[in-house]
């Protein structure tokens, strides 16, 4: 999978390209000269202890936190000062949050039909013919008419997928989407995400999941203290990782 | 002369309730709108307009509405604007009630998680689409209660327009109790008037807080 992802876009420009990104919260250094390309397809598992920056950089990718230094190129646009860069990129980049974070408000339907309306300027008719494409495919059209408090944590993430899924973006971002969930549930929403990665999705993920990373990432990333320590294809990162907190890291998360 | 308690005395008390709504209305709409942008420059990203806006609310919440109301009648002449009793007064109660709400409301959007707005930012809704479509509709639901409270306090702190010559709800009660030497009744009319206004609002605001509760 990585070689046919890798061949594909061989000759083509990195999807994202991070450069030299650096990250302050005041005086705290939480991103430490970050560099990182993606290519079109390819599927990324980002893993680490809590606080070393894994959220702080997908974040920075649709540029929901801010950074000091570096450069951020995302399609070819890159994300500076204009917000109207700032705003095509995002439309560009779906992101499904540890907390879902669902628009409590608003229907499922009406979740998914928001910002193909708004961003997009889809008519309703057709915002809502594209909500129930996507409700189906992670297979929940029937809660549509629902509020999202009316659902179980699976099926409240898997409309948080659907919600992006409906902008039709060409990179999918995941922020330990499976922490908050009931152990019963994290399958359902693992296995809606191996279907996006078997369709072709490029897509960024920070979990914890080693069984998902092993089976679709093509390469996997370990963070510790805002920096990447290692990065490698899985087999290689699972059975012969070369850092020392690496090691430590796969032994705490593995051997439970 | 003393007059008997008849219809001219009820028609003036009613015709003073009429006045106070009228005023009630005004400060309830440009309070509303005022008090949204006061609102959102409280939460702005932008330090001097949350400097600004914050010494705006502490300036209005520091001081009485009487001499809110004494300044802007008698203010805006010394600079030259010749404004209508009408006017001056929705002048004021606007700087009043937008300062009142725009905390209240304040209050509100901060209330709502921050997940809220990022999500909708990185559904790619710019500042507009985020705050009418996502961020108020949640900050107002959290907000209602105390902004209702607000609203009745205002209703009856229409009554200072009386000071700038406005004939409301209690100068008209006034005037018919020195007319009529009955002040009891007088007063007690009036009061049923106010009453009449503010109870249905404290109603309709428990009923909405019920059906604001989350949905579950
Ligand atoms: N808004 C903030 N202000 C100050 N410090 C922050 C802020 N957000 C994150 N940090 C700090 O930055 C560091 C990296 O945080 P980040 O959330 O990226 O970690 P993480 O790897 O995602 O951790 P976790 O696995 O717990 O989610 C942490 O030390 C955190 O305390
Ligand atoms: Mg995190």
């Amino acid at each position: 999978m990585a070689t046919m992802a890798q061949s594909a876009a061989g000759s083509l420009d990195p999807i994202i390209r991070i450069d030299g990104l650096q990250k302050y919260y005041g005086a705290f250094h939480a991103l430490k000269n970050i560099n990182l390309d993606v290519h079109k397809g390819e599927r990324i598992v980002v893993c680490g202890p809590s606080g070393s920056g894994k959220s702080t950089m997908i974040r920075c990718i649709n540029r929901i936190e801010q950074f000091e230094a570096g450069s951020i190129l995302v399609d070819g646009i890159s994300l500076g000062e204009s917000m109207k860069n700032v705003n095509a990129v995002r439309a560009e980049v779906g992101m499904v949050f540890q907390q879902f974070n669902l628009f409590p408000h608003l229907t499922v339907l009406q979740n998914c039909m928001l910002a193909p309306m708004r961003v997009r300027g889809t008519s309703k008719k057709d915002a809502e013919v594209v909500a129930m494409k996507y409700l189906e495919r992670v297979r929940i059209p029937d809660q549509a008419a629902k509020y999202p408090a009316q659902l179980s944590g699976g099926q409240q993430q898997r409309v948080a997928i659907a919600r992006a899924l409906c902008m039709t973006p060409k990179i999918m971002l995941f922020d330990e989407p499976t922490s908050a969930l009931d152990p019963e549930m994290v399958k359902e929403v693992l296995d809606t995400m191996i279907g996006l990665a078997q369709e072709g999705m490029t897509m960024l993920c920070v979990t914890h999941e080693m069984g998902f990373a092993r089976q679709v990432a093509d390469r996997v990333i370990f963070m510790d203290a805002g920096e990447i320590i290692e990065m490698a294809k899985p087999e290689e990162f699972f059975s012969q990782p070369k850092n020392e907190r690496t090691r430590n890291f796969l032994g705490q998360i593995l051997n439970h | 002369m003393i007059r008997d308690f008849g219809l001219l005395e009820v028609l003036t008390i009613l015709q003073g309730m009429w006045t106070t709504l009228a005023l009630s209305a005004v400060a309830f709409v440009g309070g509303g709108i005022f008090g949204t942008l006061v609102a959102l420059s409280r939460t702005s990203a932008w330090t001097w307009l949350r400097i600004t806006s914050a010494a705006y609310i502490d300036f209005f919440q520091g001081t009485p509405l009487l001499m809110q109301l004494f300044l802007v009648y008698f203010g805006l002449p010394v600079f030259g604007f010749h404004v209508s009793a009408w006017t001056a007064v929705a002048i004021g109660l606007t700087f009043h009630a937008s300062a009142f709400l725009g905390e209240i409301w304040r209050g509100g959007i901060q209330a709502v998680p921050r997940g809220q707005s990022e999500a909708a930012s990185a559904l790619g809704l710019g500042y507009i689409d985020r705050m009418r479509d996502v961020v108020l509709p949640q900050a107002i639901k959290l907000s209602f209660a105390p902004t209702v409270g607000f609203l009745v306090q205002l209703v009856k702190g229409t009554s200072l327009a009386a000071i700038i010559g406005f004939v409301e709800l209690s100068r008209s009660a006034q005037i018919v109790a020195s007319t009529t030497y009955k002040p009891l009744i007088a007063y007690g009319l009036a009061g049923a008037c106010y009453f009449a206004i503010c109870f249905p609002l404290s109603r309709v605001s428990a009923y909405y807080e019920r059906r604001f509760a989350p949905k579950t």
